[in-house]
């Protein structure tokens, strides 16, 4: 009390720029906010424009008639949501799962261990990521071929066949490179004191990175889990290539092979694609809302004390 | 003495033993999936052979190995890759130039982005969602979204357009001249800055994420020294914020760098499969589109120009390490 | 530069004349005269064997065997697929026929040319042109000369399950059942002596037009382009807002005007300049008159009206209209006239695509045919053949997948008119508002001569996409020059 009234000649002066500043940042997040949120408005109205609509030369920012029936016809057309959804979650959860593993050993040894040839070893991991893995997709797709992960049509859905194409789908890509660099990063953020403290009260390594690296860095796991989600989601190209079947088939593949064409024509109906992409977007939404709250609880959690 | 070396030697190798083993599954998965892959790569971009029907030198194309057709070592690719046309030189310069804008302008947008959403309490998650959310959007809608908002409808030259747009219409209002921004005959540089914008746009969302994760995990008390002190905001912004922030801030960089050199879907997201704007084919194509091209088909001359953008892009992250090393405190 | 590239092209005619022993190809040496190869290639007698190596005993109807199919069936076309394999499973118990559904064509194409490369590829796909020349860089596509009239198993017999005797090959009268020029297709490859596809399904471009305003301004249909920018001109007076006439695909319109006017596009062998015909001086005058009349306002095409088809102007209600509009036929439901207040806002009517010459008018050919590939095992191959046999010549079959795609059968209109269903759709439902499909389709078959096709080779479709792309430039105000070399220096650097 005493203070304020002591500061009240600069502070008033304070306070009009501090809610200036205030001002200013909240204009200059709303403007990109803007930005950021436009897309899924158009996808949204998009769905539900009537074809002619959507053909306007000049796009409506708000549909004249709706039309619900693509949400209802998405779901009951050609596309199989309900087999490509468990296909992607089961080839999304085990893959990001897996992935996690392999990253923060990797992270681990790369940003806490001392052995010979780390910084080789982890250039060579940088560089990697420097050719663009589209060339790739040729020889891993006979690699794969002669491990038998990939479905064989005739011998139709006996269990090993039906089981072996999700390796396909997950093993190749559940090391990340990026994924590694960006962690390492993370973990070497937190003061090497931690660790020799911890060696100290003689925790071992594995102790050491589950009860206090990996709290630390959770941020970070969080980021790497939802980019490993959003990526299984999103997958196209590899998963068009080695799982394009009834069985296996991924969001994204279906999405692309499933026919929108308006009844006895070769033309596509974009709003009912449009509800289609929503549908599939909504669950990613869910998921990342959840997750959201894990990143708030773990931001909150990873400050660090002393 | 020399029995104090020993134990320390042990412990090191305890220590590598250790290193090596947490490393495994990773060097497993990457050598099969990756080197092995990358091994190929680079032994198919020195493969050729003379083709008697065209008349020239062509590369490696499996659909032909398969056939027992045989290949010669030799560097005729590489040649290839700059001789047999000038597109390959088109597409490094356009590749450069998003790049080198893209990056600063991303990084620099991301970081005030998220330090204006750490300094907020009021719809702090409202704003964190909604600057994650591009995460969740699907390439092709997206796409669409910035064709319809920059592109114009002008069927005919002999009549103005239909439409131009919603961002022309904007900036009709403040009372400039339409901008012919993606359609044909439209100047190089709209084309190059509508590219930008979405680039920018959607490299956003990941590096907020990754400086804000970085900037949470930094230290209350660096600020509240820095308060003492009665530093400007800008100041403590510069002399703190960044500093503090530099490991995460090269990571975005570096990676930024890499993505760039590799960009390839925003293009074909904007002007479609034709790499540029309407009678202009080709002129925005990128290096990576120039290696999808030969994929199907001639497999040396892609794996060549492959190689080719790794040498490019390792000298530039070489460059960036070297600066952020100088820089970066850790 | 010019004269370079004619000189490049001459010595490479030379040398595909000694190497082949072909002579077609060079009309009074000089290339621009050359002409079409679509003719020649259509008239070369096919081999008597494809390379098929008949099994001991022939088609074992006892062993059972599995064939793989890719397609890009919708769930209505599958029904009707699926139908039609439980008849063929009736004929021939031991085969099992497994399909697989792909988004588009150039999916099936991108699938199989990778699975290629590790062996896993189908036994029956749908195909392009394009497609097979692609496949047949690895020798993967068999050659059905065998099976054809006149080849070596042609009159090979079957003793069914029930004792009946069955053709192995195609009879003369099946193969007569095809449209010609849509059989045709199935050997424009190379030399043209190997037969490699056969028609499933086709489309082709028509004009559309607006009937009634034909009529209230006593407007003459074009025939020819001549008569065309006439009427364009008379449109522009009567209704100055409007864009008189739309073209949908610039690629398209460039490939005809080759073939109407008998002028070189491409060729399927040879050294890589001699491939690329279509920089010659007719070509670059068509391309001229074009750009002129595009600057008058006269027409528009799909990317010059920002990626629309232009049967958005043409059943749009307000300006700018188009009145005249050319289009795929299996996308004639687009063309479909608006409802206003319960009435459709006009009529349409079809006619052929305006010609240079009238009496030998040349429209493109579109759609999936099928191909075969080799297989270790001739039992699948065999197995697969039957099959293709046996859909493609299949009248009812064709009829059910006419109507619900929209394409047209490649089998000529007196078989098809023999299935009263058919029958009834084309003459009972074909109109100008809710029966465009059907009234196309009525067209189409009847102009069964006037298809063409450009022959397939690997570097064909990257020449389909740059003479588009050459329209595009010229008319975005590029010089003739530079599009025409660019494009073709673009052609000449894919395929090197």
């Amino acid at each position: 009390m005493k203070d304020n009234r002591k500061t009240d000649g600069i502070s008033r002066k304070e306070r009009v720029k501090k809610i200036l500043v205030k001002v200013v940042t909240y204009l200059f997040l709303s403007v990109f906010a803007l930005a950021m949120i436009f897309p899924f408005y158009w996808m949204l109205i998009s769905s539900v424009k009537t074809v002619d609509e959507y053909n306007l030369s000049t796009p409506t920012l708000w549909p004249h008639d709706f039309r619900w029936d693509t949400y209802l016809t998405a779901f009951t057309g050609d596309l199989d949501l309900g087999r490509l959804f468990l296909n992607t979650v089961l080839v999304g959860v085990v893959s990001t799962l897996l992935s996690l593993v392999v990253t923060v050993l990797s992270a681990y040894a790369f940003a806490r261990l001392e052995f010979k040839g780390k910084n080789l070893l982890f250039g060579a991991m940088l560089a990697t990521m420097m050719i663009p893995g589209e060339l790739f997709t040729v020889t891993n797709y006979i690699t794969v071929s002669s491990f038998h992960w990939i479905y064989d049509l005739k011998e139709g859905p006996t269990f090993w066949n039906a089981s072996l194409p999700y390796l396909s789908l997950i093993v190749p890509f559940l090391v990340s490179v990026f994924y590694i660099y960006l962690l390492r990063q993370n973990f070497m953020q937190i003061p090497n004191e931690l660790y020799l403290a911890a060696k100290v009260d003689g925790a071992s390594d594995l102790k050491y990175l589950w009860k206090v690296m990996i709290p630390l860095a959770s941020p970070t796991l969080i980021t790497i889990t939802i980019l490993k989600m959003m990526g299984s989601w999103n997958s196209y190209m590899w998963p068009q290539l080695v799982a394009n079947d009834d069985l296996h088939r991924l969001v994204t593949v279906g999405l692309r092979g499933a026919s929108f064409n308006i009844a006895g024509t070769n033309l596509i109906d974009y709003p009912l694609q449009m509800a289609a992409v929503v549908l599939v977007t909504v669950p990613l939404l869910l998921v990342f809302i959840f997750f959201r709250k894990y990143i708030m609880r773990g931001v909150s959690r990873s400050g660090i004390k002393g | 003495m020399s029995h104090k070396k020993s134990n320390r030697k042990n412990k090191n190798l305890k220590n590598q033993w250790k290193a090596w083993l947490y490393l495994t599954p990773m060097i497993i998965l990457l050598l099969v999936f990756t080197v092995w892959p990358i091994f190929n790569t680079i032994r198919i971009s020195f493969l050729c052979r003379w083709d008697e029907d065209l008349g020239a030198v062509v590369g490696y194309d499996y659909a032909k190995a398969i056939q027992g057709v045989k290949y010669q070592f030799g560097f005729n690719n590489f040649i290839n890759v700059f001789t047999t046309g000038d597109s390959f030189l088109i597409a490094l310069g356009n590749t450069m130039l998003l790049t080198v804008l893209t990056v600063p302008i991303s990084t620099m947008l991301a970081l005030l982005i998220a330090v204006a959403l750490n300094s907020i309490k009021w719809l702090k998650k409202f704003f964190q969602t909604v600057f994650f959310l591009p995460y969740v959007t699907n390439a092709i809608a997206i796409g669409m979204v910035f064709a319809a908002m920059f592109g114009m409808v002008w069927p005919t030259p002999a009549k103005p357009p239909t439409s131009v747009g919603i961002i022309n219409t904007i900036i009709e209002a403040f009372g400039g001249h339409y901008i012919n921004w993606v359609d044909r005959g439209s100047p190089y540089w709209a084309n190059i800055a509508v590219l930008v914008i979405y680039i920018v746009w959607n490299a956003l969302p990941f590096k907020i994420l990754v400086l804000l994760g970085g900037l949470q995990n930094v230290d209350k008390q660096y600020y509240d020294a820095a308060k003492v002190d009665g530093a400007s905001r800008w100041r403590v912004f510069w002399r703190v914020t960044v500093p503090l922030l530099s490991p995460m801030i090269a990571c975005v960089v570096i990676t930024g760098f890499i993505g760039g050199f590799k960009e390839y879907t925003s293009v074909v997201g904007i002007f479609g499969d034709g790499m540029g704007p309407t009678g202009a084919n080709g002129s925005l194509n990128t290096m990576v589109g120039f290696i999808y091209n030969y994929i199907p088909h001639n497999q040396g001359k892609a794996s060549a120009a492959a190689l080719i953008l790794f040498v490019i892009i390792f000298i530039v992250t070489m460059i960036n390490m070297y600066v952020s090393k100088k820089k970066t405190h850790y | 530069m010019k004269n370079k590239i004619g000189a490049i092209m001459l010595a490479g005619s030379m040398l595909c004349t000694v190497a082949i022993g072909f002579t077609g190809c060079i009309g009074e040496g000089t290339i621009n005269n050359s002409g079409s190869s679509t003719d020649d290639l259509a008239n070369v007698t096919l081999a008597t064997s494809g390379g098929f190596k008949m099994p001991e005993g022939g088609f074992d109807i006892e062993k059972p065997v599995t064939i793989s199919f890719y397609h890009t069936m919708g769930k209505v076309l599958k029904e009707k697929l699926d139908y039609q394999l439980e008849l063929f499973k009736e004929l021939f118990p031991n085969i099992t026929v497994v399909d697989a559904k792909y988004g588009n064509y150039d999916d099936v194409h991108t699938q199989i040319g990778q699975e290629i490369t590790a062996g896993n590829q189908p036994n029956i796909a749908y195909c392009y042109g394009d497609h097979v020349a692609d496949y047949n860089v690895s020798n993967s596509v068999l050659a059905i000369n065998d099976f054809l009239p006149g080849g070596t198993y042609a009159d090979e017999k079957i003793t069914l399950a029930n004792g009946d005797e069955y053709n192995l090959g195609l009879t003369v009268e099946e193969k007569n059942m095809f449209v010609e020029n849509f059989y045709n297709e199935g050997h424009m490859f190379g030399d043209g002596k190997m037969m490699y596809m056969l028609p499933f399904a086709k489309s082709t471009e028509v004009m559309f037009y607006n009937k009634n305003f034909f009529n209230d301004n006593k407007l003459k249909v074009p025939t020819t382009w001549d008569e065309l920018w006439e009427t364009c001109e008379r449109i522009l007076e009567i209704d100055p807002d409007c864009i008189p006439f739309g073209y949908d695909s610039e690629a398209n319109w460039f490939i005809t005007m080759c073939e109407q006017y008998d002028s070189a596009y491409t060729y399927p062998t040879g050294t890589a300049a001699n491939r690329f015909r279509f920089d010659n001086e007719k070509n670059r005058s068509f391309v001229g008159k074009l750009a002129e009349n595009f600057q008058k306002g006269y027409f528009t095409t799909q990317e010059m009206n920002s990626g629309t088809y232009t049967s958005s102007l043409f059943t749009s209600l307000t300006e700018p209209k188009c009145y005249m509009c050319v289009g795929s036929t299996a996308g004639g439901q687009y063309q479909k006239p608006q409802l206003v207040n319960g009435q459709y806002a006009f009529e349409a009517g079809i006619a052929q695509i305006p010609q240079i010459d009238p009496d030998h008018p040349k429209a493109i050919s579109q759609g999936p045919s099928v191909c075969i590939f080799k297989s270790d095992d001739p039992q699948e191959v065999l197995a697969s053949w039957l099959l293709v046999k046996y859909l493609t010549t299949n009248i009812e079959f064709q009829a059910d997948f006419s109507i619900d795609s929209g394409y047209m059968p490649p089998l000529k209109m007196e078989y098809m008119m023999t299935l009263d269903s058919y029958k009834n759709e084309l003459e009972e439902n074909a109109n100008g508002t809710t029966g465009l499909a059907a009234l196309s389709a009525k067209m189409c078959l009847e102009q069964k001569d006037a298809y063409f096709t450009s022959p397939a080779f690997v570097g064909s479709s990257r020449a389909r996409t740059e003479v588009g792309a050459l329209l595009q430039a010229v008319f975005s105000n590029t010089s003739i020059d530079s599009a025409f070399q660019t494009a073709v220096r673009n052609c000449i650097e894919s395929i090197t």
